[in-house]
């Protein structure tokens, strides 16, 4: 016997490829050869130590949660008519919707009385950015839809926006304990765009608009809470963000925190 | 009677997403552990996985009832993957040299080092095979494309036709595959044992 098993036949008999007949011929050969008979038995060995050394990785219990999530939510492509599946959320949204609309502007008539005519211009649109934010994040955890750029790595979500904002942003590389970065949108506060960023606080969702400081200086900071929503805001020099969530004020606060440092570098 | 294309379209979707939420999440254990292999850090892979996730949602009517879920959703990884960003990097790095050892490989010689095995002791072989982090070591040295198969061979324990399907590859490529990475595992592990192991 001159010929040895090629190594396709080695491998088909560690993988269990071979057809009956090849088998026959290999065992028939293995049985004259040691040669063959160690390669096949090596073959055997490594496939089998391939095979748990392999298994390395498990996913982080997060990234279940989310796609678990994603897959229950029922995401469909765009177009297909899942816009209008959930017309009872949205009465139930646009419900809030307009009861934070009441409450907004009815803190807005408030401040008008206390304050000077700048102070009160400035706190009506204080009130109409929350609103607006408040129902973009209503809209956004009502439709379903995936972000427009879906990442936890803030390398991918922050170079997305090139191009699309007049401005750019800095995100935390930290970020408290139990919090992700699921994604961001491109959207419109005022006309103006602005970037949504996605996050996730255990099984919360929040929303954070990084928008183009405007020319004028608010009179102050508002945390706002519209049944169960809290809204806070914050600037720094050139930037201002607008946080909603319906999580632990407290923990929103921690994320708004390492989102205004990762601006100021402070 | 006649529903309005929304109602129909939402009577539809409910069973539909049960069935892709069954039949994809006991596969992202699998999804999640040759994305990380590929992609060769965490946060990459969890975007892969994600992504694939999103597309194959997106895509899922196109999914013919009854055929291979798994080699559909993997091929999708596999895809998202080559267009990822570090996808297209080990593509260009690797692809010539792959695609020259296919045709040198075809003739099914020079795969093997002559008489490799034949010199080694079984208790030699054992050694190595049982030597964890050499195996990941040698693993990791694998081009991208010798690597897929492997995983999809020896880890998810796929027939050489549907991994033919996943890398959209003949299968005697798929083949040649295999044996270049097995034998470009054994080679690496005979070269990483250090002799102290062997003491052991």
């Amino acid at each position: 016997m001159t010929d040895h098993l090629s190594p396709s036949m080695l491998n088909g008999l560690a993988d269990g490829e071979l057809s009956a007949a090849q088998l026959a011929v290999a065992n028939e050969h293995l049985a004259a050869c040691p040669a063959c008979t160690s390669n096949a038995l090596y073959q055997s060995l490594l496939k089998s130590a391939t095979a748990k050394a392999g298994q390395r990785y498990t996913p982080p219990p997060q990234l279940q949660e989310r796609l678990t999530r994603l897959a229950s939510s029922g995401l469909e492509a765009p177009g297909s008519g899942t816009g209008h599946r959930y017309p009872q959320q949205w009465r139930f949204a646009w419900g809030w919707v307009a009861a934070a609309v009441l409450l907004l502007v009815s803190a807005s008539t408030m401040m008008v009385q206390r304050t000077a005519r700048k102070a009160e211009i400035s706190s009506a649109e204080h009130a109409a950015l929350v609103t607006e934010v408040f129902d973009q994040h209503v809209a956004t955890l009502a439709g379903s839809l995936p972000p427009e750029v879906v990442s936890t790595d803030r390398h991918t979500v922050k170079p997305w926006f090139q191009g699309k904002l007049p401005f750019s942003f800095n995100l935390p590389e930290g970020l408290p304990r139990d919090t992700a970065l699921d994604g961001a949108n491109l959207t419109y506060l005022h006309n103006q765009p602005v970037a949504q960023l996605l996050y996730s606080i255990g099984k919360h969702r929040v929303s954070v608009f990084l928008l183009e400081k405007p020319g004028a200086t608010r009179a102050d900071q508002l945390p706002a809470e519209h049944a169960g929503f809290h809204v806070m805001d914050f600037s720094t020099d050139e930037l201002e963000g607008v946080a909603v969530s319906d999580v632990d004020p407290a923990r929103l606060a921690e994320l708004v925190s390492a989102i205004r440092q990762a601006q100021t570098g402070r | 009677m006649t529903l309005l294309p929304w109602k129909r379209a939402a009577r539809e979707s409910g069973p539909q997403t049960s069935v892709f939420e069954d039949l994809a999440l006991p596969l992202l254990p699998s999804l999640y552990n040759v994305a990380f292999w590929l992609s060769r850090n965490p946060t990459d892979a969890e975007d892969l996985v994600q992504e694939t996730f999103l597309k194959a949602l997106r895509g899922f009517t196109t999914f013919e009832p009854g055929s291979n879920f798994r080699a559909w959703i993997f091929r999708i990884l596999r895809n998202t993957y080559l267009t990822s960003r570090t996808g297209l990097a080990a593509t260009r790095t690797v692809a010539l040299e792959d695609e020259l050892d296919d045709h040198r490989n075809e003739s099914g010689t020079a795969l093997y080092p002559e008489g490799a095995i034949d010199r080694e002791t079984p208790e030699r072989n054992l050694i190595r095979l049982s030597d964890r982090a050499a195996l990941h070591a040698a693993m990791e040295k694998l081009p991208p494309p010798l690597l897929e198969v492997i995983l999809l061979c020896d880890v998810e324990e796929m027939k050489y036709r549907e991994i033919a399907t996943v890398l959209e590859i003949p299968i005697g490529t798929v083949m040649s595959r295999i044996a270049r990475a097995r034998t470009a595992l054994r080679g690496e592990l005979q070269v990483n044992v250090t002799p102290r192991e062997f003491r052991a």
